[in-house]
């Protein structure tokens, strides 16, 4: 156990100075300007220069390769939340590059690979359907055998960043007649490729996703990865990372769960929030001297911490939980004015509580729904069974009348 | 705050820390079963069992090695805290090794023999009571109860114990009234010694809360066990998400609670002005959720569970009545609140002032 400062290096002291000032220069306030308008989570210009200056290299290999030693990805990490960079393509592109180095033919890795690490080449995920929701499994998008090639056809939500891809990670049915798991073909196929077709939805949270039509889209065998109808074994992977199966390591140099970055901006409202109803009007009143207001805060204040706590799946739940929960108090105890945006003029906190009201229905639903990681910890944690579903209910009630 | 600084984050537990968990949660299934909870409800202290206790070292380890202790931190606390709470002990440790730390501090332990257990310290654990008739905890069975009286700390005795009243939380709770103890010794006045006595408070929240985590995973426990075995419309009810999620609920809080005490004490182990509103926010989450829970694990065993002789029933009033002998948790909500709200006004400051400097920095050049 150890929640201590960590000690640096003279070295590692001046790679942190290095990397803070680098992003200062470069995340500017006209880059989070422009995002916050297009809601696209993704800046080329930041992406292109954090490639040229070997970031990105260096963050997606092991130390082994030349990538970050241990504390140095730490760094990094946490200076880039503290610029606010544009994260979520680079996430998309780091995991599905995973992947394509792991799965793909090494003609495929020589197309795509240098380009990841250059930023010229960003990848996005294409697993859910219109119809499909949280179980990636059930995929109704067709890969057709033709010739030597595949025909694809079918659409995808919540393809973020497609706009400012060149891939997409596409999860096909390649045998529907077979059981789910054993049906599904995963390609990379190039987004400049015919018959594909990108339409823009913006979200409550100001972000910007995307649905993808596939129409006839003709893409080579080299674009495959894995075996045919052997796609779950390549799908599994990231999809435990994403759900915060990886074993942690003990030298607490990481996050304890997933979505702790999102759950910054959580303790940012929270902090902010306390600033303010700390600070006198001009007649000296203060808004944390009406006690209902100190109760509302220190209770948010203890959940929060309570959700930050948590480690691996439990953490998921509990900060995607805790953003729902506290959202409304704390814009509540800042009154009226906490309903103004970032930017405007008079708001409370700058929009930072709003925000996380707004932002926290997607942060239950990323990667699963909370429902779907209620189940994983029911059955696989306290050994409840599998769920009992739907289908089953109607069948064991039909059955329970017949013996009535 | 800084949320960005690098700080380890490894909640990890040592090898010795795994072997003083396994020993006092053997300790506690050995000697406390169920029906040893029961027996003790009458008088809520079973003094056999507090005698053994004592004999294994769980009183003298909390104190440091100055005045005669074994020196154990807060980390080590909490993890038997836990079995304490998980085994419902009819023991009233948590109060005794806080107003003993905090005699220690105060240097008022000589002549006692609290170190020991034999003669058990108790406290005021209410946040803002300061004065006249209060209840006590374990005011019907302590040597000593240590309360402040205005700017006093006082320690007093009574010749004739003041008389148990029976409580939701099976304790031995009494009202105590300061002026008329039999002996009232001022132990220490003034700041010092009531920031002190906060932090006496602070522990005894970080132990509580961790007590109820405890509390909350034993019942959830004996409930998740009860729902794999009851069917209704041919499954097994654990397989309802009507019941599930509860219990998935409850194991998130036992994380989440359990890491939470864990961090706070380490903190207040080793840099105890940095995060001190971490003490208090176990207690505020735990008081809250460990009704929530006791409740859902009582209902999902329905008719069985309500039972007065289930075992969830006997989980239930202590999930209620061993946080409120803290008095109301919103007042330690304030008090989170109070420190988180000094210390942000006091950061935006820094950054004014930061702000400030660098424009006039920029206007002399």
């Amino acid at each position: 156990m150890d929640f201590s400062r960590v000690l640096l290096s003279s070295d590692d002291q001046a790679f942190l100075d290095e990397s803070r000032g680098f992003l200062r220069t470069h995340v500017t306030e006209e880059v989070k300007r422009r995002d916050r308008e297009t809601g696209d989570n993704f800046d080329e210009g930041v992406h292109l220069a954090l490639g040229a200056a070997g970031y990105l290299e260096r963050e997606w290999k092991p130390e082994s390769a030349g990538g970050f030693s241990r504390v140095r990805r730490r760094i990094w990490e946490l200076e880039k939340r503290r610029a606010h960079v544009p994260w979520v393509t680079w996430g998309t592109t780091a995991m599905v590059a995973r992947s394509v180095a792991s799965f793909g033919s090494w003609e495929l890795k020589d197309e795509v690979l240098p380009g990841v690490f250059s930023g010229e080449v960003r990848l996005c995920l294409g697993y859910t359907e219109p119809e499909g929701g949280s179980d990636v499994a059930t995929c109704k998008t067709r890969a057709v055998r033709d010739g030597d090639g595949w025909v694809i056809n079918g659409s995808k939500m919540f393809t973020t960043g497609a706009h400012n891809c060149q891939y997409v990670f596409l999860v096909t049915n390649t045998d529907p007649e077979a059981p789910k798991h054993k049906s599904l073909t995963m390609f990379l196929v190039p987004l400049k490729t015919p018959g594909i077709e990108i339409q823009g939805i913006r979200t409550i949270d100001g972000d910007r996703t995307n649905i993808v039509y596939y129409s006839d889209v003709r893409v080579g065998d080299k674009y495959r990865l894995g075996e045919v109808n052997g796609g779950w074994a390549v799908l599994r992977e990231p999809l435990n990372v994403e759900h915060g199966a990886v074993a942690a390591a003990h030298d607490g140099l990481q996050d304890v769960s997933i979505m702790m970055h999102q759950a910054g901006f959580m303790a940012d409202a929270v902090d902010r929030a306390a600033a303010v109803v700390s600070a006198g009007d001009p007649n000296g009143c203060r808004l944390i001297d009406d006690q209902s207001v100190g109760y509302r805060l220190g209770r948010s204040v203890a959940r929060m911490e309570a959700a930050l706590s948590a480690t691996g799946i439990f953490g998921r739940v509990a900060l995607a939980q805790t953003m729902r929960d506290i959202a409304p108090d704390l814009m509540d105890i800042l009154g009226s004015s906490s309903v103004l945006g970032f930017g405007a003029e008079g708001a409370a906190d700058d929009g930072a509580a709003e925000y996380i009201y707004r932002f926290a229905p997607l942060v239950g639903i990323y990667g699963g729904t909370l429902e779907v990681f209620r189940n994983m910890i029911a059955q696989h944690v306290l050994g409840l069974g599998r769920p009992a579903l739907g289908v089953l209910g109607v069948d064991s009630a039909s059955r329970a009348q017949k013996v009535e | 705050m800084d949320r960005y600084e690098l700080r380890r984050l490894d909640y990890s537990l040592s090898e010795d820390h795994e072997a003083l968990q396994a020993a006092y949660r053997q300790f506690f299934k050995t000697h406390c079963p169920i029906e040893t909870v029961r027996a003790a409800e009458e008088s809520g202290f079973d003094k056999s069992l507090w005698e053994r206790l004592c004999a294994m070292g769980a009183t003298t380890m909390a104190l440091p090695e100055l005045v005669g202790g074994d020196g154990a931190t807060l980390v080590d606390l909490t993890l038997v805290a836990e079995e304490v709470g998980r085994s419902l002990a009819p023991v009233p440790w948590i109060d005794h090794v806080c107003a003993a730390r905090l005699l220690g501090r105060l240097g008022a332990l000589a002549d006692l023999d609290v170190v020991s257990g034999r003669q058990v310290a108790g406290l005021d654990s209410q946040q803002d009571s300061v004065r006249g008739v209060r209840l006590i905890a374990t005011g019907s069975i302590a040597d000593h109860v240590i309360v402040r009286d205005s700017d006093d700390i006082v320690r007093l005795t009574f010749d004739t114990r003041p008389a148990r009243v029976d409580n939701i939380g099976r304790l031995p709770m009494a009202w105590v009234d300061p002026s008329v103890a039999d002996s009232r010794t001022v132990v220490a006045r003034g700041a010092g010694a009531l920031a002190e006595y906060q932090r006496a408070l602070d522990e005894w929240r970080l132990l509580t809360g961790a007590a109820l985590v405890g509390l909350v995973e034993e019942t959830m426990t004996i409930a998740a066990e009860f729902a794999k075995t009851r069917y209704t419309l041919g499954v097994p009810i654990s397989t309802l998400q009507a019941i599930s999620h509860p219990l998935a609920n409850m194991a998130i809080t036992v994380q989440a609670g359990r890491n939470l005490a864990r961090r706070a004490a380490w903190f207040l182990d080793n840099e105890p002005q940095e995060r001190p509103e971490l003490a208090p926010s176990v207690f505020v989450f735990m008081a809250e959720e460990a009704a929530k829970a006791a409740t859902m694990a009582v209902h999902i065993q329905g008719g069985l569970g309500v039972s007065a002789e289930a075992a969830a029933t006997a989980y239930l009033v202590r999930a209620r009545g061993w946080a409120l002998a803290g008095g109301d948790p919103g007042a330690s909500a304030k008090y989170i609140a109070a420190i988180v709200a000094a210390r942000e006004r006091r950061d935006e400051r820094v950054r004014e002032e930061q702000i400030d400097a660098m424009s006039a920095c920029a206007k002399s050049k």
